[in-house]
């Protein structure tokens, strides 16, 4: 269906569907990120690091796009596990304000020197993925289309990844860390290592959405990578609800068809804020455990149903 | 009893109810973009951010711009070789995003069928240039610094910011010739930069002196208090606002006043100034020098104004819309004016052809008067409309045009300058990243 769905979209929603598919990355990353427990401010400019990092290397070295993507990736990786020295000394509400600072000091260091990331004008004409010819299909990545097959591979991958993280032991562990993070230590886990391997590994994922995004608009400045962008990510997470790997996935794809498809194609262009606020505080009011509640109502009567079947 | 009373307050029903009669409010007041479709009718797309911090430069120009088309449409629309078209403006907010910029000139241009697309410019061109490269729309900007020798189909054919502020600073050195000390300040970012450039050049060329470099504060900044306690700390005789969006040049003239502030202050708008009068005071706002006229001046029923029935517009736009005129209210309709006038001349509204009208001869209609198609010194591309700017000046509490002055004439003497400092701050064409 994903394969097909394009096709059946006009060409603005196939340009959203591309924004749409590199935003379920990162909101995907993101739930990562809170299994141990810690709400990060710091995420999206953690994905504007991967975004700079592989428009530089592609820009500047002429790293081939998807090595510099990988690179990009690798890059905010890095950076995450330098910020995680000081940030995980801290916990709760006192980390979300360390990494809101961590993150603004990033972004104020892009603004500051204009050499190499171009000040607060950004970067622009970042190399886009070559086009390629494979004989009966043509891939010219301007072409939304081409660009949502690229990064639905991309994204299906790190999101298989994603799963069988949270599935192995060391997702079990992330959760303890979570829920129990005394019994844990008690028990010999090193707490602290394993809120920097979450956040080390997310901001990775991270990164290479930032990657995905810098290579298909060809620009990146520090304002697409602010507070306003990371709380559109905190509201998909806490709207989709994040006990679920589907939940923040769920929110961001509500969310975005509903401010930039129904809302628009609606007629209320410039009312958009004022309803899409209203949404928020409707469904915070009506379904305080998110949207993946609703599937689970949904899905477990019929689950229910089967084992009583003989 | 709280829940009871939390309860009977705001039950889930009233919400619902409230939020459909909200949803009804918005719509009903007009806050659709679209109009009335016709059989034969040109799309025009405007791709500016109409909500979000920066929505002050692009929604009070599509308000301004459904008023010339009803105008337009009623006198009979666009006159081409098969017959009138009636024009209908479809708008897209791109919230000040690339991204979101590069998915509206798509719809715009691949699903609405718009034949001119028009954009405020700065962080969003970036997005769609590449959809104007591979289509060959016609696309305008507010900022002239998008230009580039890459894009034939970018124009600025109404305002070239920021070079017409060397007028104000040359005006005030005319008639003001005992300010010789000046400060300073601008948000760091792409609308602030060239535009302290060109600040450094004007007052240069004036014979001002900077008492200090320029002080760049970060667009996140809410507090300008200490900003303006160190613009004043080395007594200056002119304050210079720069290009800052109306978010900073009202708390930042409202510190002026209350930090006891007297000399000059220049700035390159003062939207809304009705509302720092009331915030300071109207001796404090006297002689406030900026450049974006209201437009029931009389100035601008002289001869040579290209602008129609301007205070017409002005009481029309203020009737719908009232305290909401700004600096761009005019002038995405005036960008329409010369569009028409191409369109008309070419017979065909197709992209390419209303270009190469537009721009036969090298000359063109601006607003404000005869202009010519100029910039490849400083954008690499004649594609800016260059000619007369006026020179504004708050006097009892309104804002009165001083005289216009040329710009061409200004760079052919001082032209040197502005590059030199546009190059101290990497603004040149082929500086830009």
């Amino acid at each position: 269906m994903l394969l097909a769905l394009p096709h059946g979209l006009s060409f603005s929603q196939q340009e959203i569907l591309v924004f749409l598919t590199i935003n379920v990355l990162l909101v995907a990353s993101y739930r990562l990120l809170t299994l141990t427990g810690e709400w990060s401010l710091g995420h999206v400019v953690i994905m504007g690091v991967g975004a700079y990092a592989s428009a530089l290397y592609s820009k500047h070295f002429g790293v081939p796009v998807p090595v510099s993507m990988a690179l990009g990736a690798g890059t905010a990786a890095l950076i995450a596990m330098f910020l995680s020295y000081p940030l995980f000394r801290m916990k709760g509400f006192y980390f979300l304000i360390g990494s809101f600072a961590a993150g603004e000091i990033i972004r104020l260091l892009w603004k500051r020197f204009r050499d190499p990331f171009g000040g607060p004008k950004g970067l622009k004409r970042i190399e886009p993925m070559p086009d390629f010819d494979l004989g009966i299909w043509q891939f010219d990545f301007f072409e939304p289309v081409c660009y949502y097959y690229f990064a639905l591979a991309v994204v299906a991958f790190c999101l298989w990844l994603m799963w069988r993280i949270e599935r192995s032991h060391v997702g079990l562990t992330f959760h303890a860390v979570h829920w129990q993070d005394k019994l844990a230590e008690a028990a010999g886990v090193n707490v602290r290592a394993y809120r920097t391997l979450a956040f080390v590994i997310a901001s990775g994922f991270a990164g290479l959405s930032g990657a995905l995004l810098a290579h298909y608009i060809g620009t990146i400045n520090p304002n697409s990578f602010d507070v306003e962008m990371m709380v559109f990510v905190l509201t998909w997470a806490i709207v989709g609800g994040t006990t679920t790997f589907y939940g923040p996935i769920l929110g961001c794809i509500v969310l975005t068809i509903l401010n930039e498809i129904v809302l628009r194609e609606m007629g209320f262009e410039q009312a958009r804020p004022l309803i899409y606020g209203l949404v928020l505080i409707a469904s915070i009011l009506f379904l305080p455990k998110g949207l993946e509640s609703v599937v689970q109502r949904l899905v477990r009567p019929r689950a229910e149903k089967m084992e009583e079947r003989p | 009893m709280f829940r009871k009373f939390g309860l009977s307050m705001f039950s889930r029903r009233r919400f619902l109810g409230d939020a459909l009669a909200a949803m009804g409010a918005a719509s009903a007041s007009g806050l659709t973009t679209r109009v009335l479709a016709s059989e034969k009718m040109i799309k025009i797309g405007f791709l500016a951010p109409l909500t979000g911090p920066v929505a002050a430069w692009g929604k009070p120009g599509l308000d301004g711009c459904q008023i010339w088309a009803e105008w337009i449409n009623a006198a009979g629309g666009v006159k081409l070789a098969d017959g009138n078209y009636t024009v209908e403006f479809v708008g897209y907010d791109n919230e000040y995003d690339p991204a979101k910029a590069r998915t509206g000139a798509t719809k715009l241009v691949r699903e609405d069928g718009v034949k001119f697309i028009m954009m405020l410019g700065g962080d969003t061109w970036p997005g769609a240039q590449p959809v104007a490269d591979k289509t060959g729309m016609l696309f305008s900007t507010l900022l002239p610094s998008d230009l580039g020798p890459d894009t034939g189909t970018l124009l600025a054919p109404a305002e070239v910011h920021p070079i017409y502020n060397v007028t104000g600073v040359e005006w005030l050195a005319e008639n003001k010739p005992d300010l010789k000390t000046a400060v300073m300040c601008a948000q760091d970012d792409a609308l602030g930069l060239p535009s302290v450039a060109t600040y450094l050049a004007a007052f240069e060329a004036a014979g001002i002196e900077m008492q200090d470099a320029p002080l760049l504060f970060d667009p996140a900044t809410t507090d300008f208090a200490p900003v303006v306690t160190k613009l004043l700390s080395t007594n200056p005789q002119i304050v210079c606002l720069d290009t800052c969006y109306s978010d900073y040049v009202h708390p930042i003239a409202e510190q002026l006043f209350q930090q006891g502030y007297e000399g000059q202050i220049i700035s390159c708008t003062a939207d809304f100034y009705d509302q720092m009068i009331e915030k300071t005071s109207v001796e404090f706002m006297e002689g406030f020098v900026f450049q974006f006229p209201d437009f029931d001046d009389p100035a601008l029923n002289a001869d040579g104004i290209n602008f129609a029935n301007p205070n017409k517009f002005f009481e029309e736009y203020n009737k719908r819309h009232p305290g909401e005129w700004g600096a761009v209210s005019w002038e995405y309709a005036a960008i329409m004016d010369l569009w028409k006038a191409a369109a008309e001349k070419a017979g065909s509204a197709e992209p390419d052809a209303v270009l190469a009208a537009m721009k036969e001869g090298g000359k063109g209609l601006h607003a404000f008067g005869e202009a010519d198609w100029w910039g490849k010194d400083l954008f690499g591309i004649d594609n800016a409309l260059v000619g007369n700017w006026p020179v504004v000046v708050i006097e009892g509490g309104k804002a009165r045009i001083k005289g216009f002055k040329s710009i061409p004439e200004w760079y052919a003497k001082h032209g040197d300058l502005l590059k030199k400092h546009m190059a101290a701050y990497g603004q040149m064409w082929d500086q830009r990243a």
